[in-house]
């Protein structure tokens, strides 16, 4: 991967945000994701954590095991190595099974002016990325969703969410891995456990991993 | 073993945090007051980041089924064992069955137990910090009620002697509400009106603060997008949304956000804005990356002379 264009900044004492780009695009994603995998693999000593986002990649260090200089050099060095192609690859793909019997069905149908049966359809019919964990423990945001399925979150979010709860909102779609309060449209519910702090690693998803969606039979 | 004979309104068991989390969504969590975590377990004699109670909000009682030492560090209380006062930062041996009472806490916001052995609870993603908003960690993911039993570890093979006492001008300037900051990411995006006020006025600490962030009340720093791409935050990140007003974001902040980032909290100085209170203020100076690293290293050449001195007392 071509450096070049790359520019790094200090987040505080103990991280560097190292910036990709301005406009977000499933490529430039997936230019950070190669980049944090190669970071991550190079097992730098001194690197406490790795965080893809839509623009930028964060690298968590110990400034009693290295300077910001040196965390610098060696990450945009490991980004150097990247390689988006390998990344697709080693990237995970999984299925999850989904009884599509959402609260909000019936309002996501009425708002796209769409049957349930095409909402399962057009939910589950294409191959999602997952471009970032946030919100909550294991909580894995998915693109890209189906343009006829695209709505704004709810004018009130739900004080609670149920865990396993399957949602959309805007462009993307994602499971609720705990119950929390939230602003999605759910549209069905899953069985699997999409994070458990004891099991490795704790989170079923991770930056740049495929999911597809299974209506359950 | 201890037991919570009166749960405080908060209690907490929490180290030094998780590593490698992030990426899983999960926060470095851990003590709020990392100083004051680290300078108790000295005190007992445990290792740095070895698991202890982090106490706020009121007072609670907590029976000891052991005899150990122990100590308190951080914020101010007015504390008693078996009838005696309690002295902060200052060894004590407990025997068993012996009541510990915090009636309240008198100054700043967290208090940290250490037990010689530390707190044993399940090493969950590398940590036995509680994570509330994850449920999971420390005591099933939740405060301390009355009634819990909480294991202790094995004492480690020296305590320092009772009475041994870490002095004042060892621990951060809890009082002076200074703050020291370094510039954030999205510096570029506030003018210079912004910095001045963010540097020159006192910012008061909400009511709306807790482990996961203090939104701070006074002059608006505006001018900020709204909101930009979600990136990587950090605890100590300050934060501008919409309405102008900073909010800190603190240890158990979501790993990402969509705010723009002013400046970042040295994380020398997080221990005093963990501890003040909603309603006290802090004033920010902004200093650079290479003196925040600096003043790091001071505060752990602080906690090394602790130790260090701890350890000889023992002898």
């Amino acid at each position: 991967m071509n450096t070049s264009s790359l520019s790094a900044q200090p987040l505080g004492d103990s991280a560097v945000t190292i910036s990709f780009g301005e406009v977000r695009s499933p490529q430039l994603l997936e230019r950070v994701h190669a980049a944090a995998r190669a970071v991550a693999a190079a097992n730098l000593e001194f690197v406490d954590d790795v965080v893809p986002a839509y623009l930028a990649l964060t690298v968590f260090y110990d400034p009693r095991r290295s300077t910001y200089e040196e965390v610098v050099t060696r990450a945009l060095d490991a980004c150097g190595r990247a390689d988006e192609a390998r990344g697709r690859e080693t990237a995970r793909r999984h299925v999850i099974p989904v009884t599509y019997d959402g609260i909000d069905l019936e309002s996501v149908a009425a708002s796209t002016g769409l049957s349930i049966e095409a909402i399962v359809a057009r939910h589950s019919e294409r191959e999602y990325t997952v471009d970032i964990l946030g919100f909550v423990p294991g909580f894995a945001y998915l693109s890209e969703l189906d343009t006829s399925l695209h709505l704004p979150r709810r004018a009130q979010p739900r004080p609670r969410v149920p865990a396993g709860s399957v949602a959309i909102a805007a462009s993307q779609t994602a499971v609720y891995p705990l119950e929390t309060p939230g602003g999605w449209h759910v549209i069905g519910t899953t069985t699997l456990a999409m994070f458990d702090p004891a099991r490795t690693p704790p989170a079923l998803l991770a930056p740049g991993d495929s999911v597809r969606f299974e209506p359950a039979s | 073993m201890i037991t919570v004979t009166k749960a405080p309104p908060y209690l907490t068991v929490q180290d030094g945090g998780r590593r490698h989390s992030r990426s899983a969504g999960v926060p470095r969590g851990g003590a709020m007051d990392g100083f004051a975590l680290r300078a108790a377990n000295a005190l007992v004699g445990n290792e740095d980041n070895a698991a202890a109670l982090e106490w706020a909000l009121g007072g609670g009682r907590l029976r000891l089924e052991r005899d150990c030492a122990f100590c308190y560090t951080g914020g101010a209380a007015e504390a008693r064992i078996a009838g005696n006062k309690i002295a902060p930062c200052t060894t004590t041996i407990a025997r068993a069955g012996d009541e510990i009472v915090v009636e309240q806490i008198t100054g700043g916001r967290f208090i940290y137990f250490a037990f010689s052995g530390g707190v044993d609870v399940p090493l969950l993603m590398g940590s036995r910090s509680t994570y509330l908003a994850g449920r999971f960690g420390g005591l099933e993911g939740r405060t301390a009620r009355t009634g819990d039993e909480i294991r202790l570890l094995g004492a480690p093979p020296r305590t320092p002697a009772p009475g041994f006492h870490c002095a004042a001008e060892l621990m951060p300037r809890y009082d002076s509400g200074i703050v020291h900051v370094v510039p954030g990411p999205q510096r570029h995006l506030f003018d210079d009106k912004a910095w001045r006020t963010l540097t020159s006025t006192l910012y008061r600490v909400s009511p709306s603060s807790d482990r996961t962030g203090y939104r701070l009340e006074g002059p608006t720093l505006g001018g900020a997008p709204a909101s930009l791409a979600s990136e990587a935050g950090c605890a100590g990140a300050l934060q501008v949304p919409g309405d102008g007003l900073p909010i800190a974001l603190m240890a158990d902040a979501p790993t990402v956000g969509g705010y723009a980032k002013i400046a970042v909290v040295s994380e020398a100085d997080l221990p005093i804005l963990a501890q003040r209170r909603p309603g006290e203020s802090v004033r920010f100076e902004l200093i650079t990356l290479e003196q925040s690293q600096r003043a790091l290293k001071r505060r752990d050449s602080d906690l090394q002379t602790i130790s260090q001195l701890a350890y000889r007392s023992a002898d």
